[in-house]
């Protein structure tokens, strides 16, 4: 159910990284295998390359050099002492980790074509260090990464960052405030052929200034509640790495790994063409020994294993090739079918099973109908569709209660709830009173609703989920007792993708990933700017999905994104949704309030096995495989032995 | 608009006499009818319905909503519980329903979930269901009927163009014969499988079903006839340079009626020795396009659809059992009609089809 995440770039279609893996096959032909040596670079620092500095000379406003003198000496320090150890002190260390990806990655760059698919998370969200860590039981909390301390500025809008001078890349130089600078050199750049990151960097920033090597203050446009994570996700770009970055950045460090902050890299020779990647620890990682790092990253090494289909990955798994299964989640049919008791691995006991119930924003599971279409456009029609569509069935047959309705456009913020609105429920008489305003009043005799010039309540549901296809089935079933015909158009995810992109579907079914964030953004996919250029026109290629261009609440979505307390962000966002509910255009699912996963009893964890935010099992590397284990219960196993069958719930942080 | 010449009758009592391929072509032919009225043996609507002393009779036409039975909702009437209704409340109102009382959209949830239900006499569900409880014996009748008219409008097609282009080609011959030779060369060479594929992905959903049929069996069409036109421009050319071709010519016969009497009424035996395999391979060819989501469009009961199905689902081993039973046998009985065509228009009379 879960998909994997895509790093910082929330509000992404959640199945693009399924698209990018599909569109792989044909990229692995056309890019070559990655039979590259070492890339040759300096080992050493070096100062910045000229251009850059022309380009930090051309905005004198964004970039900044100053003396440790200037940094205001009235700020209140942090360095996050407070705050709990991140992973269990039983922790033990080596042994390899064995997983599966679905498919073999098409670059090893973290940025540019291709750099968003599935393997990132491997090399660099789920590796690397930030600024500043958030705890995963408190998001709120802070610890510190490659910055030991920080501070608030007076403005209110800037942190002050104080580097760790123990921080190094895993080639050994050091990490210096030149190479958050550089960042935005190279992040900003046309050669990293990635518009997404270019406008981030330009605009989700107003200004960097280096106080000396370890020190630097990054400020934001508007004050933010969420400021420190904001800031954080600035990362430091090795400048001598890039020495020769260029025009052609995207093809000479295709098969690259950056020098890396985090744990893992890879090495040319972890790398077997289209089989799999081998990642290893990095030899003296600076982070060690550092208080939220030492108990996790514990394995030597992670094999990921290329696997396509799901039914070879299982049978994989129950024979022991793979440690884990479903890192981000199992779905209910997989889980009921393929891990219930009676399994031989299971009721062995060498297979365990968990729960886990988590806290973090929900993907956007729903329908978005387009209201540029005609019939549709009618909020009356709309407003009956969501009468006449019946997730709660499915919730409750297809997904046996594990997931439940989504209510809102925008579930699971802990901070920004929405008390007052709830989806509306599935009720034929509802819905034909709805379907009435709109003047279809009669049914027609294969029971659909028509009007009186004859249109039909008919419409195509679009989607690259195939996996759901189920779900819709029952959707499209039910809707008919309700007068209404839903047509299923289940496409090859990259061509669904694209349909939607270009507002050509009458409805389309997925979800939007969010990230771990403290409120949700309603810009991206409900302000008209999504919708339509200033001429009118429609503008393609965004997440407003339902064409929505409602002038009130685009003028109310403006307020939102300019907020900068959390009580006007919350009645702003209570506003914004409540408008939303009477707009009817999105039409919410479900949503999962957990995750599940099948790993083999070596495979140990930290007693709540994961943190509250957690969304995937795997998320900041807490386990550990414990190789003793390994080898007794395979012999065990072997000998028909057997142990207790695990199938553990962890409900702490289950919401009521 | 031909005679069958006598050769051809004779052929024709030869096949009646191979009694394994004649039997089973009475028994495809019977299903076949059989699945023409497949609404009134297996569907959700019921033959007959007694109300309130008036007879209805829901199989065809409009829906009936259930407000006409005294139901409280307006949509389509749920004749079964209808049924259960009636029969407690024992007021002199009946319902009929056909034998197996399922549609092949419909979804039958039970036990609170969406599962799939294994066979039992007891819920009606003779073949089981698949996950989403939708009855396997009403998608397999409805697949038959769907596959069956498929493959006999595809074979019907594919032997009017093969005919008349082969025949075109083998009669006329010279520069007509030479292009269309090197035209058919370079049309075999388009990747079949890829033209599907992008002519299925581009034509949007809201387009009717029947047209997107129709347009999946035209492209099959379009890319089968080229192999058997070889066969019958070759049968064309030995025959036209045979005597009594002449004969007729100099009689001063045109060409169309030297084509149509003289020639194909010969030429017929090729063609039909090859007619259940054509049959055979439309249906290989749509399961297999179905099982790949490349065929007909969903929800259509299918049977690619339903082996995709029961391989993704193999602890419900009654899907893909059943689903592989009834192609295998429906297979079966096309290749021993097949086989016995073959022999009975055998031109060497003794041998026999091992």
């Amino acid at each position: 159910m879960s998909t994997p995440t895509t790093g910082t770039r929330p509000l992404r279609p959640a199945w693009l990284s399924w698209l990018l893996l599909a569109a792989g096959l044909c990229a692995l032909a056309g890019c070559g295998a990655p039979t590259e040596k070492p890339l040759a670079y300096p080992k050493e620092r070096v100062p910045l390359p000229e251009e850059a500095m022309e380009f930090f000379r051309s905005e004198p406003e964004f970039f900044a050099w100053s003396t440790p003198a200037d940094i205001p000496s009235s700020l209140e320090w942090k360095n996050g002492d407070e705050v709990p150890e991140y992973g269990s002190p039983q922790a033990v260390k080596g042994g390899t980790f064995y997983y599966l990806i679905p498919d073999f990655p098409r670059t090893l760059r973290f940025v540019g074509p291709d750099a968003n698919g599935a393997f990132r998370n491997y090399i660099f969200d789920n590796n690397t260090a930030l600024l500043v860590g958030a705890h995963p039981d408190n998001p709120e909390h802070y610890f510190p990464s490659l910055a030991k301390e920080w501070a608030i500025g007076p403005d209110g809008r800037t942190v002050f960052f104080r580097l760790d001078p123990d921080a190094t890349y895993s080639d050994g130089v050091p990490i210096r405030a030149d190479d958050y600078l550089f960042c935005f050199y190279f992040m900003r750049s046309p050669h990293i052929v990635d518009p997404w990151y270019n406008d981030a960097y330009k605009t989700k920033i107003s200004r960097i200034t280096k106080y000396d090597d370890l020190t630097i203050s990054i400020t934001l446009p508007e004050n933010k509640p969420d400021l420190l994570y904001r800031t954080s996700l600035v990362r430091p770009v090795p400048v001598h790495f890039y020495r020769d970055f260029a025009e052609d950045y995207v093809r000479h460090y295709q098969w690259h790994m950056e020098p890396t902050t985090g744990a893992y890299q890879v090495q040319p020779e972890g790398i077997e063409k289209g089989r799999g990647v081998t990642m290893t620890k990095v030899p003296n990682w600076w982070a060690a020994n550092k208080k939220h790092f030492r108990y996790r990253y514990n394995p030597d090494r992670l094999n990921f294993r290329v696997v396509r289909d799901r039914d070879k990955v299982i049978a994989l798994f129950k024979n022991g090739e793979l440690d884990m299964y479903g890192a981000t989640g199992i779905i209910p049919d997989v889980w009921y079918n393929k891990f219930s008791d009676a399994e031989p691995a299971v009721a062995s006991g060498g297979i365990a099973r968990s729960t886990f119930y988590n806290q973090v924003p929900r993907p956007s599971w729903g329908m978005s109908i387009n209201s540029m279409m005609p019939v549709l456009n009618d909020r009356h029609v709309r407003q009956g569709l969501q009468f006449a569509t019946n997730w709660d069935l499915v919730c409750e047959k297809v997904f046996r209660g594990d997931a439940q309705r989504m209510q809102t456009t925008s579930d699971g913020y802990v901070a920004v709830t929405f008390p007052d609105v709830k989806a509306r429920p599935f009720d034929p008489v509802q819905a034909a009173a709805a379907f009435a305003q709109a003047g279809f009043t009669e049914r027609g005799p294969d029971g659909i609703f028509r009007n009186a010039a004859g249109q039909r309540l008919s419409f195509t549901i679009t989607t690259g989920y195939k996996r759901l296809a189920e779900g819709l089935t029952i959707i499209q079933q039910e809707a008919r007792k309700a007068g209404v015909e839903y047509k299923l158009e289940i496409l090859e995810s990259t061509a669904a993708w694209k349909k939607i992109d270009e507002k050509k579907h009458e409805i389309s079914f997925g979800a939007k990933n969010t990230s771990v964030e403290l409120y949700p953004r309603y810009w991206e996919t409900f302000h008209g700017a999504n919708a339509f250029k200033p001429d009118g026109s429609v503008q393609t290629e965004t997440n407003n999905e339902t064409q929505t261009n409602d002038p009130h609440l685009n003028a109310l979505i403006t307020e939102y994104d300019r907020a900068s307390t959390m009580p006007d962000i919350v009645r702003l966002a209570r506003e914004i949704v409540a408008s939303l509910h009477e707009d009817a255009a999105f039409i919410p699912a479900f949503t999962e309030p957990f995750f599940r996963t099948a790993y083999w009893r070596w495979v140990e964890w930290p007693e709540g096995f994961q943190g509250k935010t957690a969304r995937a099992a795997d998320e900041g590397m807490v386990f550990w495989i414990d190789t003793a284990t390994r080898d007794t219960t395979r012999a065990a196993l072997r000998q028909g032995q057997s142990f207790p069958v695990q199938n553990h719930i962890f409900d702490q942080f289950q919401s009521p | 608009m031909f005679r069958p010449s006598p050769l051809t009758q004779k052929r024709l009592r030869r096949f009646r006499s191979i009694k394994r391929g004649w039997w089973s072509f009475i028994f495809l032919v019977f299903l076949y009818v059989l699945s023409l009225v497949a609404e009134l043996l297996v569907h959700h609507r019921a033959l007959v319905v007694k109300y309130e002393g008036q007879l209805h009779f829901p199989t065809y036409g409009a829906i009936i909503p259930g407000t006409e039975f005294g139901e409280k909702y307006a949509y389509e009437t749920d004749y079964r519980a209808l049924r259960d209704r009636f029969r407690t409340e024992a007021g002199g109102n009946w319902v009929l329903m056909p034998p197996v009382p399922y549609g092949p959209l419909e979804n039958d949830l039970r036990d609170g979930l969406v599962h799939p239900l294994a066979p039992s006499w007891a819920t009606g569900h003779w073949l089981g269901t698949d996950p989403t409880g939708r009855d396997v014996l009403a998608r397999l009748f409805y697949g038959f009927r769907i596959v069956m008219t498929f493959a006999l409008v595809f074979t019907v097609a594919v032997y009017v163009l093969a005919t008349a282009i082969g025949c075109a080609m083998g009669y006329f011959g010279g520069g007509f014969d030479l292009i269309g030779q090197r035209v058919i060369e370079i049309w075999q060479n388009i990747p079949f499988l890829y033209i599907v594929i992008i002519a299925v992905t581009l034509v949007p959903a809201d387009v009717a079903m029947s047209v997107r049929v129709g347009l999946l069996l035209l492209i099959l069409v379009a890319f089968s006839w080229a192999g058997d036109s070889a066969f019958l421009r070759t049968a064309t050319l030995k025959e036209k340079s045979r005597d009594y071709v002449a004969a007729v010519r100099l009689l001063g016969a045109s060409p169309a009626r030297i084509i149509f009497r003289h020639i194909l009424p010969n030429t017929v035996a090729t063609l039909v020795t090859f007619l259940p395999f054509t049959v055979a391979g439309a249906i290989n060819s749509l399961t297999a396009l179905d099982f790949l989501n490349f065929g007909l469009p969903r929800p259509m009961p299918s049977w690619g659809e339903m082996l995709e199905i029961g391989l993704g689902a193999t602890h419900a081993w009654w899907i893909v059992t059943f689903t592989f039973l009834a192609i295998t046998v429906v297979l079966l009985l096309v290749t021993f009609v097949g086989e016995a065509i073959r022999e009975a228009f055998d031109p060497r009379r003794f041998t026999t089809y091992q």
